[in-house]
């Protein structure tokens, strides 16, 4: 027993032996698929496509703007702020699939972990935004978000309210929101660039135990922030799903996103061989049980809403559907749920690069709406001011353009830095061989 | 797939199920002793072995067969050149009954046949019905899933053929089998033992199908 101590040195925290290190990462080395060709992207190649998104993104805020001054400042708000919401989406989910695959230690993903890493710690593009959001509606005294104006008087339910609901302390929210998803997505996206480079097999045990911690900060971070945002547009409605609602947005939005990209990645000759359709099969079967999750969750708030009947409750729906929003109502129900489960059951759609990416897109659009169906509505409601039609639509298209274009052309820019997948992650060699059975 | 495979097939589950009703066709192989032949079995001693033997039986066009072993064996479907299952098509078939019950028991009932108020909601409503309708679709759909597979696979079942071969009980530990069936068109006594043979396969015996 002690000669075998002896020989061998005591294995490390991931219970392997170096050299058994060495000799899976030269097997990994060695595999044709792992040539610099494949698995690194020039910055030159997405530079195109990532200044024409930043263009398209910089005239959209531009619009957005103009249309603050000339139609309606709370309807401009409004529109950018379903824009941040559906980026800030994509890159909140993205953080959340980052900690479940390094807590379960999932190894299928891997060869798409860096996409969702690059995506996750672009998540400073919305934070600066929803800081100028909170920092307009506590300077202008609440635009849309109406509890931060106190002009009105004696308010009862607002004085109850108020230890939550007021402005200092809602700043100091948004700086620990900041900080946590900022931290936690630069922390991992640092950890597994560094392990690309010394093939260090502990940091995937350390950001492990980072997830573990960081899966409740992010969970309670989320919820809040939704509270503060899109709960409180109206500060008489509660409701306890609303955090779980907003992330059901998140977990679609990300899937879609890192479909989208890695199609494009596919489509430019990258990644050949290491994201296949089996990769695609499994993202193709998380899109489709967060397309079902979203509307399990939407319908069990609106169905208890409707049951109970509670006046503060129902107002929600109540100022959604009779103010010329039913054909949104509709629309969400068979366009975010019926369709896409439809077309997402079979596995052809799942397999194929191009039915998925399309997926992709489309389900995008529908968490666009669904964070209209959430803070449009409120524009008008209770102003004197009326729609001004289709300007307001142009308007609308603006400030979601804008938002997606700057945050998509910032995420392009990203891309190229790092290697397109984490190159000696310590369970690369399973994703190699990843394979759906029947 | 046409109808009359579909009634072959149905007539060979059901006959597991129900031998009284589904009477034996005569055999097409009798054996020495006058019994029906079931088919031949060969054994095999290593996984690498049986695989490569696996595609060989695909190859040779057999239908009618299959591999036994004591794991399951990765890319073995492959190997054996089996389909895709039936099984999805036949719970979304379900599903969509089980959701067609519901709305019918529920709308029929309550707004149809005998107006009944709750709670003074809407007749019609239809967000009550949506949990029922939730339900029965995966009640139906989990039915299906299970009985479906069961009718597939011919399982449970009392007695297998196989079992009458003192060997065949080492696929428990450590053997691997590759049984053909005398009902494959391509079957013949002389050629498919031949063809076991090349393939690596070792003590290949006869099974007879005794009631």
């Amino acid at each position: 027993m002690s000669q075998i101590a002896a020989n061998k040195p005591a294995p490390d925290i991931t219970g392997m032996q170096e050299a058994d290190w060495q000799a899976r990462l030269d097997k990994i080395a060695s595999d044709p698929r792992m040539n610099e060709d494949n698995t690194t992207i020039s910055a030159a190649s997405v530079r195109k496509a990532a200044m024409l998104m930043l263009i398209i993104g910089a005239v959209g805020i531009l619009v957005t703007l103009i249309g603050a001054v000339s139609i309606n400042f709370r309807h401009a708000l409004g529109a950018f702020e379903v824009g941040v919401f559906t980026a800030l989406a994509i890159s909140l989910g993205s953080l959340f699939w980052i900690l479940v695959f390094h807590s379960l230690n999932a190894s299928w993903p891997i060869t798409l972990r860096r996409q969702f890493e690059n995506i996750a710690s672009t998540i400073w593009v919305p934070v600066i935004m929803i800081v100028i959001v909170a920092l307009i509606e506590v300077t202008q005294g609440g635009v849309l978000l109406t509890w931060l104006d106190r002009s009105g008087g004696y308010n009862h339910l607002l004085d109850v309210k108020a230890p939550y609901l007021n402005a200092p302390f809602f700043m100091v929210r948004i700086l620990i929101y900041a900080m946590i998803w900022i931290g936690i997505s630069h922390i991992l996206l640092k950890w597994s660039r560094k392990s690309d480079e010394t093939g260090d097999r502990t940091l995937g045990r350390k950001a492990r135990f980072l997830s573990g911690a960081g899966i409740p900060l992010f969970a309670l971070s989320t919820a809040f922030a939704s509270f503060d945002f899109l709960m409180s547009l109206d500060y008489r409605f509660f409701s306890t799903m609303w955090g779980v609602y907003y992330f059901a947005s998140c977990g679609l939005a990300s899937l879609s996103a890192v479909a989208i990209v890695a199609t494009l990645l596919r489509k430019a000759g990258k990644l050949d061989g290491l994201v296949t359709e089996e990769h695609f099969h499994d993202l193709g079967k998380l899109i489709f049980a967060f397309v079902v999750f979203w509307a399990y969750i939407s319908f069990s708030q609106y169905f208890l809403i409707w049951y109970s009947n509670i006046p503060e409750e129902t107002m929600w729906y109540i100022s959604r559907q009779q103010h010329g929003w039913q054909w949104l109502f509709v629309t969400m129900t068979i366009g975010h749920f019926a369709l896409p489960f439809l077309l997402l059951i079979w596995r052809k759609t799942k397999r194929t690069t191009m039915l998925l990416c399309g997926m992709g897109i489309y389900l995008l659009v529908m968490v666009v709406l669904d964070m209209v169906w959430i803070i449009r509505p409120m524009v008008y409601l209770n102003t004197t001011a009326t729609d001004p039609g289709l300007a307001g639509i142009w308007l609308d298209i603006a400030g979601v353009v804008g938002v997606l274009g700057i945050f998509g052309g910032v995420v392009a820019l990203k891309i190229p830095k790092s290697p397109l997948l984490p190159l000696k992650d310590p369970m690369l060699h399973e994703c190699l061989h990843h394979k759906n059975y029947v | 797939m046409d109808m009359k495979s579909i009634m072959n097939d149905a007539k060979s589950q059901g006959s597991i199920y129900f031998p009284m009703f589904f009477p034996k066709p005569a055999p097409k192989f009798v054996s020495e002793s006058g019994n029906a032949v079931y088919g031949i079995v060969a054994e095999f001693s290593e996984t690498p072995k049986v695989f490569r033997a696996a595609k060989k039986v695909r190859d040779a066009g057999y239908s009618k067969w299959d591999v036994h072993t004591p794991f399951p064996i990765h890319d073995m479907e492959e190997a054996m050149g089996i389909k895709t299952t039936k099984l999805p098509l036949m719970a979304g078939g379900a599903a969509i009954v089980g959701v067609g019950i519901a709305i019918l028991l529920q709308w029929g009932t309550t707004d149809w046949l005998y107006p009944t108020l709750v709670q003074g909601k809407p007749f019609d409503a239809w967000q009550p019905f949506v949990p029922i309708m939730f339900e029965l679709g995966i009640l139906l759909t989990a039915f299906m899933c299970i009985f479906g597979m069961l009718a597939l696979n011919g399982l449970p079942r009392f007695h297998h053929p196989l079992f009458s071969h003192e060997r065949f009980y080492r696929v428990g530990n450590d053997r691997f089998f590759i049984a053909i069936e005398a009902i494959d068109p391509n079957f013949d006594p002389i050629k498919t033992k031949k063809l076991l043979e090349e393939a690596g396969g070792t003590d290949i015996t006869l099974i007879e199908d005794v009631d």
